[in-house]
């Protein structure tokens, strides 16, 4: 049948609603999340390269334009973090006979626990 | 119908979100923060203590891991990324930059592990 | 209550016959903080312009037929009020993401032949079989799928589906938490044959979890976790080819 109107679609669909721009916020983390593990790797070649070499970088690195780039990278990252355990409940149900395990127990139980005990080994285990 | 690779992406990119998720932050604090420390002798006792935690080889192991599948997260959203903005027709085309650089990435980390 | 005031309606308009373009049209409604926004399409039909078309049918959030665009929004024109948007003017549109049929009328076609393409409905070879009585399933695996049932076609995720509207191949919101409420139902046998058609192409790959049909859903489906464990379904398929080599294809539930 011919006279059904279709409305474009424009590349900035995303403006669209406040929710669109939250996803895209979410996507963009992994730009971010990329450019720091390449950013991750240099520092373990430093390593690799001796003593002074790594103390060199290091030295680089606390400057404020990387101290910088380490904030973004810090904020995409965590925003990664926040939103992927606010997924996990949606993408795993958990069911205790007919009762499904709360969404914010579940992002705890999966998701902030782990995180907090993963992020204190980490730090406990470079500052000890 | 056939059922499309795109689970196996998808696989990697999911199990990469999560080890993104509960490592990566803290990877930022670490190199970003913890390690370059304003005082030299701080800084000395810290990079050893970096060293030797690197230096452990389940720590290697473990690391390759998470940098590998981290590295698939992100070629995997960023594909798709550029997808929804418009790029959907380069769809198979994308791939090659995307998940290619994620190998090499891996490759490279796997190296550089291999060598501390 | 019906008062003096009264409030501006700007309504999508849209007749194949006469327009090349749709364009927009104001109606000036009587306020009344009882109506919602079907009352107030429903008394400029009856009493200012017949010419108007639009659907609808039970004003009570069950049929699923008054989805229409409301200030940008996907949304039940039954269900949404006039007093939250008073006295701003409402641009009423009809449902993006679907070719416009005649004012706020969508055509339904892509999205009957999407849900049909997911085989909503119990497949199992002894379905016509009833000399074992009927087929019992228990509390607990009721509530494994209810919520995904409870769909009522409103379309509205569709509407808030950014890929539905770029992406010819995906199947949408509704369709594949409809497929997903099948795959588990613990009475039916036919999740390989309905994976087949789900997991083809962008039909459900096309997704990226913008979330947005869950949002805006009247019925709480959220259609992005059916989605989303459908996936993981998908990964545990595809790596499962290898540990087990053909086999236990779709007698799993």
């Amino acid at each position: 049948m011919s006279g059904r109107y279709h409305r474009p679609h424009g590349w900035a669909w995303f403006l669209a609603r406040p929710g669109y721009l939250r996803f895209m916020a979410r996507e963009l983390t992994g730009f971010f999340v990329a450019g720091y593990l390449v950013l991750l790797l240099v520092t373990l070649c430093r390593l690799g390269a001796g003593e002074a070499a790594f103390a060199q970088w290091l030295q680089e690195l606390s400057t404020p334009s990387w101290m910088f780039a380490h904030v973004v990278a810090l904020v995409a990252s965590v925003w990664h973090s926040v939103t992927w355990f606010a997924a996990v409940p949606q993408a795993m149900p958990i069911f205790m006979g007919e009762k499904r395990l709360p969404a914010p127990l579940a992002a705890v139980v999966m998701g902030y626990g782990p995180w907090l005990t993963v992020t204190a080994v980490i730090v406990w285990g470079v500052l000890r | 119908m056939k059922r499309s690779g795109e689970a196996f992406w998808w696989a990697l990119f999911s199990a990469g979100g999560v080890m993104a998720a509960l490592f990566v932050p803290a990877f930022v604090i670490v190199t970003g923060f913890l390690l370059p420390s304003g005082d030299a002798a701080v800084a000395a006792e810290r990079a050893a203590g970096f060293a030797g935690l690197v230096g452990w080889w389940p720590v290697r192991v473990a690391l390759l891991g998470v940098i590998a599948l981290s590295l698939f997260h992100c070629a995997h959203r960023i594909r798709h990324t550029l997808m929804d903005l418009g790029l959907r027709h380069l769809s198979g085309l994308l791939k090659l930059p995307c998940y290619g650089g994620a190998l090499a990435g891996t490759v490279w980390a796997a190296m550089l592990l291999r060598a501390l | 209550m019906r008062t003096e005031q009264t409030m501006t309606l700007e309504i999508f308009r849209y007749h194949p016959e006469t327009d090349s373009e749709p364009y927009f049209q104001a109606y000036e409604v009587p306020y009344d903080e009882d109506w919602v926004v079907l009352d107030a399409i429903n008394w400029i039909k009856d009493h200012v312009d017949g010419s108007l078309t639009h659907r609808w049918s039970c004003r009570m959030g069950v049929c699923g037929s008054c989805g229409m665009m409301v200030n940008g929004d996907p949304k039940l024109t039954c269900a949404a009020f006039l007093k939250d948007y008073y006295p701003r003017p409402i641009k009423v549109e009809p449902l993006v993401n679907f070719p416009v049929e005649r004012d706020l009328v969508v055509s339904l076609d892509g999205f009957m032949e999407k849900l049909q393409a997911v085989k909503p409905y119990i497949i199992r070879d002894d379905v016509n079989d009833t000399t074992g009585g009927e087929y019992r399933q228990s509390p607990a695996e009721l509530a494994r799928y209810k919520q995904y049932s409870m769909c009522i076609n409103c379309m509205l995720c569709y509407s808030a589906c950014p890929v539905a509207g770029h992406e010819e191949e995906f199947l949408g919101p509704a369709a594949l938490a409809l497929g997903h409420r099948y795959n588990r139902d613990s009475r039916d046998r036919g999740r390989a044959e309905r994976l087949d058609v789900m997991l083809a192409g962008e039909a459900i790959w096309g997704c990226t979890f913008v979330g947005e049909c869950t949002v805006v859903c009247p019925k709480h489906v959220d259609p992005a976790g059916a989605i989303q464990q459908a996936k993981a379904v998908a990964a545990q398929e595809y790596f499962k080819r290898f540990v087990m080599p053909r086999g236990a294809k779709g007698a799993e539930t």
